[in-house]
């Protein structure tokens, strides 16, 4: 064999291979359009994969979608959960979850960053855990494993030296994702520190966008977790009407019927498997536990000004807690009285003033699905508000971003 | 300036093939360039060592030119005489460096010490050789340029396979013929993309993607769990993948730059015993090993007629050699009980193949105990990385702070 033949053999494939992926990846062309089944099921899906991307979520918004943010109590799908109601007694709008067990308030503002323009003058639906309020907010590991490397590079084109971007910055250091790509980490280094990018970097990330929209629109979308099922089902359990003192009763039959095998009106599944085991142990554990001082409110302001920056009209829900599970763990509700009126103070102070604060309604039977999530009466609840604020028209918000909210002073406030 | 750890990203490949184009054009020719290959060593050595690693760039010089000073005086003095003492003071010089790097993190709550950097365990491990190779009059000539060439090898620089200064000599030197050439060339870009598929996609699949679930939910159950077995099985395969990938990178640049590094793995999980596993698994360190520690002191015991039993030698040589193994992954319980349970397993498997011979009529051998040979091996080598990869440590941690 010839040395010619033998180098093509060896190094045509290669060739062949790196030209394609290369066309393929960094050209700025993109054929294909998401098709509706695959929105439906992704705004389903709670998948890591789509809240992490951004091509699904666009296509999304530019349809009835509406983003109902927030976190494992999404995951709670029963018949009364506003996907199931949505779609049972057709409403204009369809939920999106965005958000599941272990994001927050700052992992909700990076996956916001994937929505470009979409949500301009729309609304969304937030639901906020008082359970994020911990001193240190997020676990770093919680947060790498939502790392959203499209959105950050996203951001860092479009980064200025604002409060928040500087914040945004600072945050994305302190939680030290870890990124592979050293131009990425020094473009953020240089926002956290007021500076503007290189040229060289700013080429860089537009490359790196251009792959990745590439890689997001490829792979996001597969193997998604199906739930069009699960609803459909859920959907038999609900009477053909929408009426309220209806469905009430299926909320409290469904309650009634899940929560036999425990004193707490806790999700007999749940309890079995997550409180059972280390139920002694958590007696009057949570006496101490508080969600006053937390840096979890600064991130919540990146996503407040985020909001306000898109003119996007937002409902904010706060959960309640079970009373009962509260009474056994010793957490304070007094302490969760403050929680309620600092959020609400920064909520109202800059205009977010669409709130269902649910907080007193722990003591209702069967209105959480276990300890911290909502559920079956809860949803129910929920969807009082939810339904009017997205099928009515509302007026335009008007907000006034104030940055104090980004302050060591602000997180460590005592209400 | 830019930093980029080897083999971790796509530009760092797009380097790689860059640099590589004139030594492939050259050794097409049947020629060698030595003095460009020095330039790529600088400069890949640059991109990883410098940047905002540039201390562990100061801390790497400082030490190469301290310890080829010490192997440049040994090789002088054994030249004249052959004192075992100067010898031991040799390598226990040779090996300061890495014990005080390994032992500060023990010391200092996980601290890195300020000599440290990034592979001095695999530079170590061939300076150790290099002087007992030395004693031993197999090393008959000491060239400068070429030891610091074989000590900075830059494929094998942060994570080996640890080569033999003599073997990486002859093919230093060795032109090869074109035809010789295109064969390693081959299978060089092979060993390349067979690690993409380990490293990028497997490892990935299981590190990346499993692990951190099932971790989380073996964490949360605590105590013994379906979860905690499964991560054992799902480390078990991301180490085994990701080291394969890592070591295949390695030895395929090698090959293509004409230099014949010796491989690190060899299908290990198909390993009928655990002796043999560590002949196919981590193979450079695992010979490095055998052939500087446990031969040694297997020879030394019975050359001083400490120990007459040949059973209690090889045992005790066993016991040394993985207890040094475990320390010097790391001063931690997980590591040190690691290399204690890979001795008593090596010692019992030995215990079983002496039996065996003993009792070789009674004992079936088909290929239902061959299988069964090769799952048990499989099994008790996972539970092994169960106790290396510290998460029962992690376990514990979690369940204290509870």
């Amino acid at each position: 064999m010839s040395v010619k033949k033998r180098l093509f053999l060896i190094f045509g494939p290669i060739v062949c291979a790196a030209l394609i992926i290369i066309g393929f990846l960094f050209s700025p062309f993109r054929p294909d359009k998401i098709s509706q089944s695959i929105i439906q099921k992704a705004a389903l899906s709670q998948s890591a994969q789509v809240f992490k991307g951004m091509a699904v979520k666009k296509a999304a918004f530019k349809e009835n979608y509406v983003p109902f943010f927030g976190s494992s109590e999404l995951s709670r799908i029963d018949a009364l959960h506003p996907s199931v109601l949505a779609q049972k007694y057709h409403r204009s709008y369809r939920p999106f979850l965005l958000g599941t067990a272990g994001t927050q308030s700052i992992t909700q503002f990076w996956q916001m960053q994937g929505f470009g323009n979409e949500l301009n003058h729309k609304k969304a639906v937030f639901i906020i855990s008082p359970q994020w309020f911990v001193k240190g907010g997020i676990d770093p590991a919680a947060f790498n494993y939502f790392y959203p490397r499209p959105e950050i590079v996203n951001w860092l084109l479009k980064a200025k030296s604002t409060e928040e971007d500087r914040f945004a910055a600072e945050r994305l250091l302190a939680l030290n994702p870890k990124d592979s790509t050293d131009v990425i980490d020094d473009s953020v280094l240089r926002i956290a520190a007021g500076q503007h990018l290189t040229s060289f970097q700013k080429i860089y990330l537009h490359l790196v966008k251009n792959e990745l929209d590439r890689e997001d629109q490829l792979f996001s979308t597969i193997s998604l977790n199906n739930r069009e099922n699960l609803i459909k089902q859920r959907e038999k359990e609900l009477p053909k009407k929408y009426d309220i003192v209806k469905l009430d009763r299926v909320g409290f039959q469904l309650g009634e019927a899940n929560t036999t095998n425990n004193r707490f009106g806790i999700d007999n599944h749940f309890w079995d498997h997550k409180i059972k085991p280390v139920y002694k142990r958590l007696a009057q554990e949570q006496k101490h536990f508080s969600y006053i001082k937390s840096v979890e409110y600064s991130d919540f302001q990146l996503v407040l000004n985020e909001f306000a920056k898109h003119h996007t009209n937002v409902l904010f829900i706060i959960p309640p807690i079970n009373q009962k599970w509260a009474n056994y763990t010793g957490l304070s509700m007094a302490m969760i009285q403050k929680f309620d009126k600092k959020i609400t103070y920064q909520l109202n102070s800059q205009g977010f003033t669409h709130i269902a604060n649910l907080t007193n309604e722990g003591t209702q039977p069967y209105f959480m699905q276990d300890t911290i999530h909502l559920g079956w009466r809860g949803w129910l609840a929920v969807d009082q508000y939810v339904n009017p604020f997205l099928t009515k028209k509302q007026s335009n918000p008007h907000y006034k971003i104030n940055n104090y909210f980004y302050t060591k002073k602000w997180q460590n406030m005592s209400y | 300036m830019i930093n980029m750890q080897p083999y971790q990203n796509p530009t760092y490949f797009l380097f790689i093939t860059l640099a590589l184009i004139p030594i492939i054009i050259a050794n097409l020719y049947e020629k060698k360039l030595h003095w460009y290959q020095s330039i790529s060593t600088v400069a890949f050595l640059l991109l990883s060592f410098g940047g905002i690693k540039w201390h562990q760039g100061i801390a790497l010089i400082i030490y190469v030119v301290l310890e080829v000073i010490l192997i440049k005086i040994y090789y002088e003095y054994r030249k004249r005489a052959n004192v075992s003492w100067i010898f031991y003071i040799a390598v226990i010089v040779a090996i300061i460096p890495l014990v005080i790097v390994k032992i500060t993190p023990a010391v200092y709550g996980g601290k890195a010490s300020i000599i440290g950097f990034l592979g001095i365990s695999y530079i170590t491990f061939k300076i150790v050789g290099m002087i007992m190779e030395i004693r031993d009059g197999a090393i008959k000539e000491f060239k400068l340029r070429q030891t610091v060439e074989f000590l900075l090898f830059f494929p094998t620089i942060s994570s080996g396979p640890i080569d033999r200064y003599r073997r990486f000599l002859g093919d230093y030197d060795k032109k090869l013929p074109q035809k010789k050439y295109l064969d390693m060339l081959e299978k060089g870009v092979w060993y390349i993309f067979l690690g993409f598929v380990y490293k990028f996609f497997i490892a990935y699949f299981f590190g990346t993607i499993l692990l951190p679930q099932v971790g989380q939910n073996a964490l949360a159950h605590g105590g013994i769990s379906w979860w905690l077995v499964a991560y054992m099985y799902v480390y078990s395969m991301d180490l085994f993948f990701d080291f394969a990938g890592y070591s295949l990178f390695a030895v395929g640049t090698s090959y293509i730059m004409g230099i014949a590094t010796p491989m690190n793995f060899n299908k290990p999980f198909s390993a009928p015993n655990i002796k043999e596993f560590w002949n196919r698994w981590h193979m450079t360190l695992s010979f490095w090993f055998r052939d500087y520690i446990y031969m040694r002191l297997v020879f030394f015991i019975m050359k001083k007629k400490l120990i007459k039993s040949k059973i209690t030698i090889a045992n005790l040589g066993y016991l040394t050699l993985f207890l040094i193994m475990g320390f010097w992954h790391g001063v931690t319980w997980y590591y040190i009980v690691y290399g204690l349970f890979h001795a008593c397993a090596i010692i019992i498997c030995d215990m079983w193949l002496r039996f065996k011979k003993k009792h070789r009529d009674q004992i079936p051998s088909n290929r239902f105990t061959k299988m069964f040979a090769v799952f048990l091996t499989f099994n008790i080598v996972c539970f092994s990385f169960l106790i290396f990869s510290g998460f029962l440590n992690t376990m514990l941690v979690h369940h204290i702070m509870k």
